[in-house]
């Protein structure tokens, strides 16, 4: 009440002072939009800008030898088409979204299902937990190839002790080895993530319906999919699509493991973008393939977002 | 004058010449950047350096050195090799001026001059008198990694050099030689010399002793063994293109045998050596794991204990065989001038007149002596005097020999290769070796490799890279002769 007097009051202030004589009714009509407009302008300028300066540069042919700024229309894009080892590359970014995500997602429950209750030494667990997250995924990655490594790493000698004999598994060179490495190192730092996201949305869960699920002998699925499930879906569809686009850009960890190989085995999108950027200074080209990728990654988080019903 | 006085003149002049006048024209480069520069004391030059190592050089000595004498701060910028290249080369498109000096590995030097980030230095050598030393550099790294298109780009700084290392103890131990003849019918050679000889003496100590030691192990990491290959497949008589068609001829029987023998090496060497680096190999040859290995110059220096007491190099293996390496040519008799730094002055740096002094200072023949003797610094030796210099021979009872060694790697040695964008060549290379860790067939891989190579070609343009690629393969060093 206080607040909406207030807010009269400035308006008529506006309308009625030294001020509000000088308003024009642009002005007036518009004062919304007028206030709005320096965050908004600040927002496009931050958003906006990039996209389109990457725009212009994707059309150009600026390279490692040649700043070539005339306009060469779709050529890249052309070129985006045939080229192999990019479409590989999204298939290799798609198979971490693919088999991380859900993996995550599952045991970030679990977990944030086993802290729910009442524990002795909960909040010390939930801390050391959480601790993954806040490592930086470049030094978990290398921490990873250490502990993977054939010569130090506790990893094999440990698999050893069970098998009786010395083990080497090239887990960072070996095809069959390299994806279950970088997934383990994905999904040990990421997991927690999950887990503290799920802990606050059960916690928040209504104890009544549940406690009348049980009164009416809901069993523990039925309870789960018809009760818990649609009061943590608007937060754990927000904490799926976060973790979605945080895979779809993976770098750190696969670069500190093993760098997109052998060959080009576990190179990401993120890898090959920075790879054809940065290394080889194919900025045109690189400019062309990031605006591709950011168009399919919009359609997508729409499509999702509508299917998720988390829009409304 | 009379006849006897001009004689007497004259024996005074040559042995002057002999042992002061030479002193005293080092004295005068370091000397002459010492003066000139003092005009700027009180200002800051910023120079890129490698991570690490490298870069207690400018941080712990030569820096402080450098503003005691000209007042002149110097901002040491360390950046992780592998990414030098980019920063100096968006540094330089972005025009910031935040680098004055550079450390660049001289096969970047034909993209960094094309791209327009390097200044000429001609100007500045001959303005302070520096071109008369600038000759006293070992001839490889002088004629090859100095000068482009006729201008000097960069002062070669680092004299890096793959040299074979290789255990006196177990390769002399009389038990193993004479097994070794009754095996193979031949004497073991003391070093092998050649990679048939390499591969028998590795095999046979490795089962002799029951792996320990092992008989030999590399870098097999692709950032180092596409080193490791370039050298190899060049001795086994390799070529990297067709100088007619520029066709890519990675994939020749030559480049083929290699993979194939390096497969079949793995067998005898330690498992996992596919993941080798510089610190995996370097720490199972100090341990006393390996009897044979072929590195960079520091390995040297460390298996024989030289400064690593100080607390920089705490994270060496703290060495089992000094006093038991001996060094060598790596089989073949051509090693691989492995990449090696140059000093060199970013065109767009806004101090280039302090910025350049403080580079002729450090390469200058006095005060590079004595940082190719920092034990942390990974400086290696480069010039002439420094692979004669008693002072360095008396730093541990083989040096003489390392020193000779080195020498002999500097004579015979073989360029990185070095053409437009040879990095794109590299990395398929570097892709390629990682393949065949993954166990893909070898002429398969090469196939490939020379698929993507010819596909760069064509993008650079032909003509182009062939002009680059006659460049280069017209130098001495580019091919064993």
């Amino acid at each position: 009440m206080t607040d909406r007097g207030a807010m009269r009051g400035f308006s008529d202030g506006r309308r009625t002072g030294a001020a509000g004589a000088r308003a024009t009714p642009f002005v007036d009509r518009n004062f919304k939009y007028l206030m709005i407009f320096p965050a908004v302008a600040v927002i496009l300028f931050i958003g906006l800008f990039p996209v389109i300066h990457t725009l212009m540069i994707s059309v150009q042919n600026l390279t490692m030898l040649d700043e070539d700024t005339s306009f060469h229309g779709l050529v890249h894009y052309g070129r985006l088409l045939s080229d192999g080892r990019f479409w590989e590359a999204i298939g290799h970014t798609l198979i971490f979204v693919v088999v991380a995500l859900p993996t995550e997602l599952v045991l970030g429950l679990a977990l944030a299902y086993l802290f729910l209750d009442r524990l002795p030494g909960k909040q010390v667990f939930v801390a050391l937990l959480v601790l993954p997250v806040v490592v930086s995924p470049v030094i978990a990655g290398a921490t990873w190839r250490l502990l993977f490594d054939q010569r130090y790493g506790p990893i094999n000698q440990v698999i050893g002790w069970f098998a009786g004999e010395d083990v080497t598994i090239l887990w960072t060179v070996d095809p069959a080895f390299v994806y279950p490495a970088i997934l383990i190192a994905e999904i040990w730092q990421w997991t927690p993530f999950m887990f503290l996201l799920l802990l606050a949305a059960l916690s928040n869960v209504d104890q009544s319906q549940l406690e009348a699920a049980e009164i009416d002998g809901a069993s523990f699925w039925r309870t789960f999919f018809k009760v818990v499930l649609p009061a943590i879906w608007p937060v754990m569809a927000i904490a799926v699509l976060i973790r979605a686009l945080d895979l779809f850009r993976l770098f750190d960890v696969v670069w500190a493991l093993t760098r997109g190989g052998p060959g080009t085995l576990t190179e990401t999108f993120s890898i090959y973008a920075y790879v054809q950027g940065f290394q080889q200074f194919e900025t045109s080209y690189t400019a062309a393939m990031s605006l591709v990728v950011i168009i399919l990654l919009a359609i997508t988080v729409t499509l999702v977002l509508r299917r998720m019903e988390i829009d409304r | 004058m009379r006849r006897r006085e001009f004689l007497y003149t004259a024996s005074a002049f040559a042995g002057a010449s002999a042992l002061g006048l030479p002193r005293v024209a080092r004295a005068q480069a370091a000397q002459t950047a010492v003066e000139a520069a003092k005009q700027f004391a009180g200002t800051e030059i910023s120079i890129v350096w490698e991570a690490g190592l490298q870069a207690l050089d400018p941080l712990n000595f030569s820096g402080p050195l450098w503003q005691e004498a000209t007042g002149i701060r110097v901002n040491v910028i360390e950046v992780p090799t592998a990414e030098m290249f980019t920063k100096i080369l968006q540094e330089h498109r972005a025009g910031t001026g935040a680098y004055d000096a550079l450390n660049v590995i001289p096969a970047w030097m034909p993209d960094l001059v094309r791209a327009g980030a390097l200044e000429p230095l001609d100007e500045y050598v001959d303005k302070y008198g520096y071109r008369q030393e600038l000759q006293t550099i070992a001839p490889v790294y002088r004629d090859n990694q100095m000068m482009f298109d006729g201008k000097i780009y960069s002062f070669p700084d680092d004299g890096d050099v793959f040299i074979l290392y290789y255990r006196t103890d177990i390769l002399g131990d009389p038990e193993i030689q004479a097994a070794f003849r009754e095996q193979h019918g031949y004497d073991l050679p003391v070093p092998p010399t050649t990679w048939k000889e390499f591969d028998e003496v590795g095999a046979f100590i490795s089962a002799y002793t029951g792996n320990k030691p092992y008989g030999a192990a590399f870098f097999r990491d692709p950032p180092y063994g596409q080193f490791m290959f370039q050298e190899r497949f060049r001795n086994e008589g390799g070529r990297f293109f067709d100088p007619e068609t520029m066709k890519a001829t990675i994939n020749s029987a030559a480049g083929v045998k290699v993979f194939n023998d390096w497969l079949a090496e793995n067998e005898w060497m330690p498992p996992g050596v596919q993941t080798w680096g510089f610190v995996e190999n370097l720490a199972a040859f100090l341990q006393g794991d390996t009897a044979m290995t072929i590195s960079w110059p520091p390995y040297g220096r460390w298996a024989a204990g030289y400064g690593t007491d100080e607390e920089a190099l705490s994270w060496v293996p703290r060495s089992q065989i000094a006093g038991k390496v001996g060094y060598a040519m790596p089989p073949g008799g051509h090693p691989q001038l492995a990449a090696g730094f140059a000093l060199s002055l970013s065109a767009s740096s806004r101090k280039k007149e302090a910025a350049y002094l403080f580079m002729q200072w450090l390469n200058s023949e006095e005060i590079s002596l004595k940082r190719v003797q920092l034990p942390t610094a990974l400086r290696d030796p480069f010039r002439d005097s420094h692979f004669v210099s008693e002072e360095y021979m008396s730093r541990w009872p083989e040096a003489p020999q390392y020193l000779a060694a080195l020498h002999e790697g500097a004579v015979k040695g073989l360029l990185d290769l070095s053409i437009i964008q040879t990095d794109r060549y590299e990395e398929a290379l570097r892709q390629g070796i990682s393949r065949l860790w993954a166990g893909e067939d070898p002429q398969a891989i090469l196939d490939d490799v020379a698929a993507q190579w010819d596909q760069i070609t064509e993008r650079i343009g032909v003509d182009q890279q062939r002009a680059a690629y006659e460049a280069w393969a017209s130098n001495a060093a580019a091919y064993p002769s």
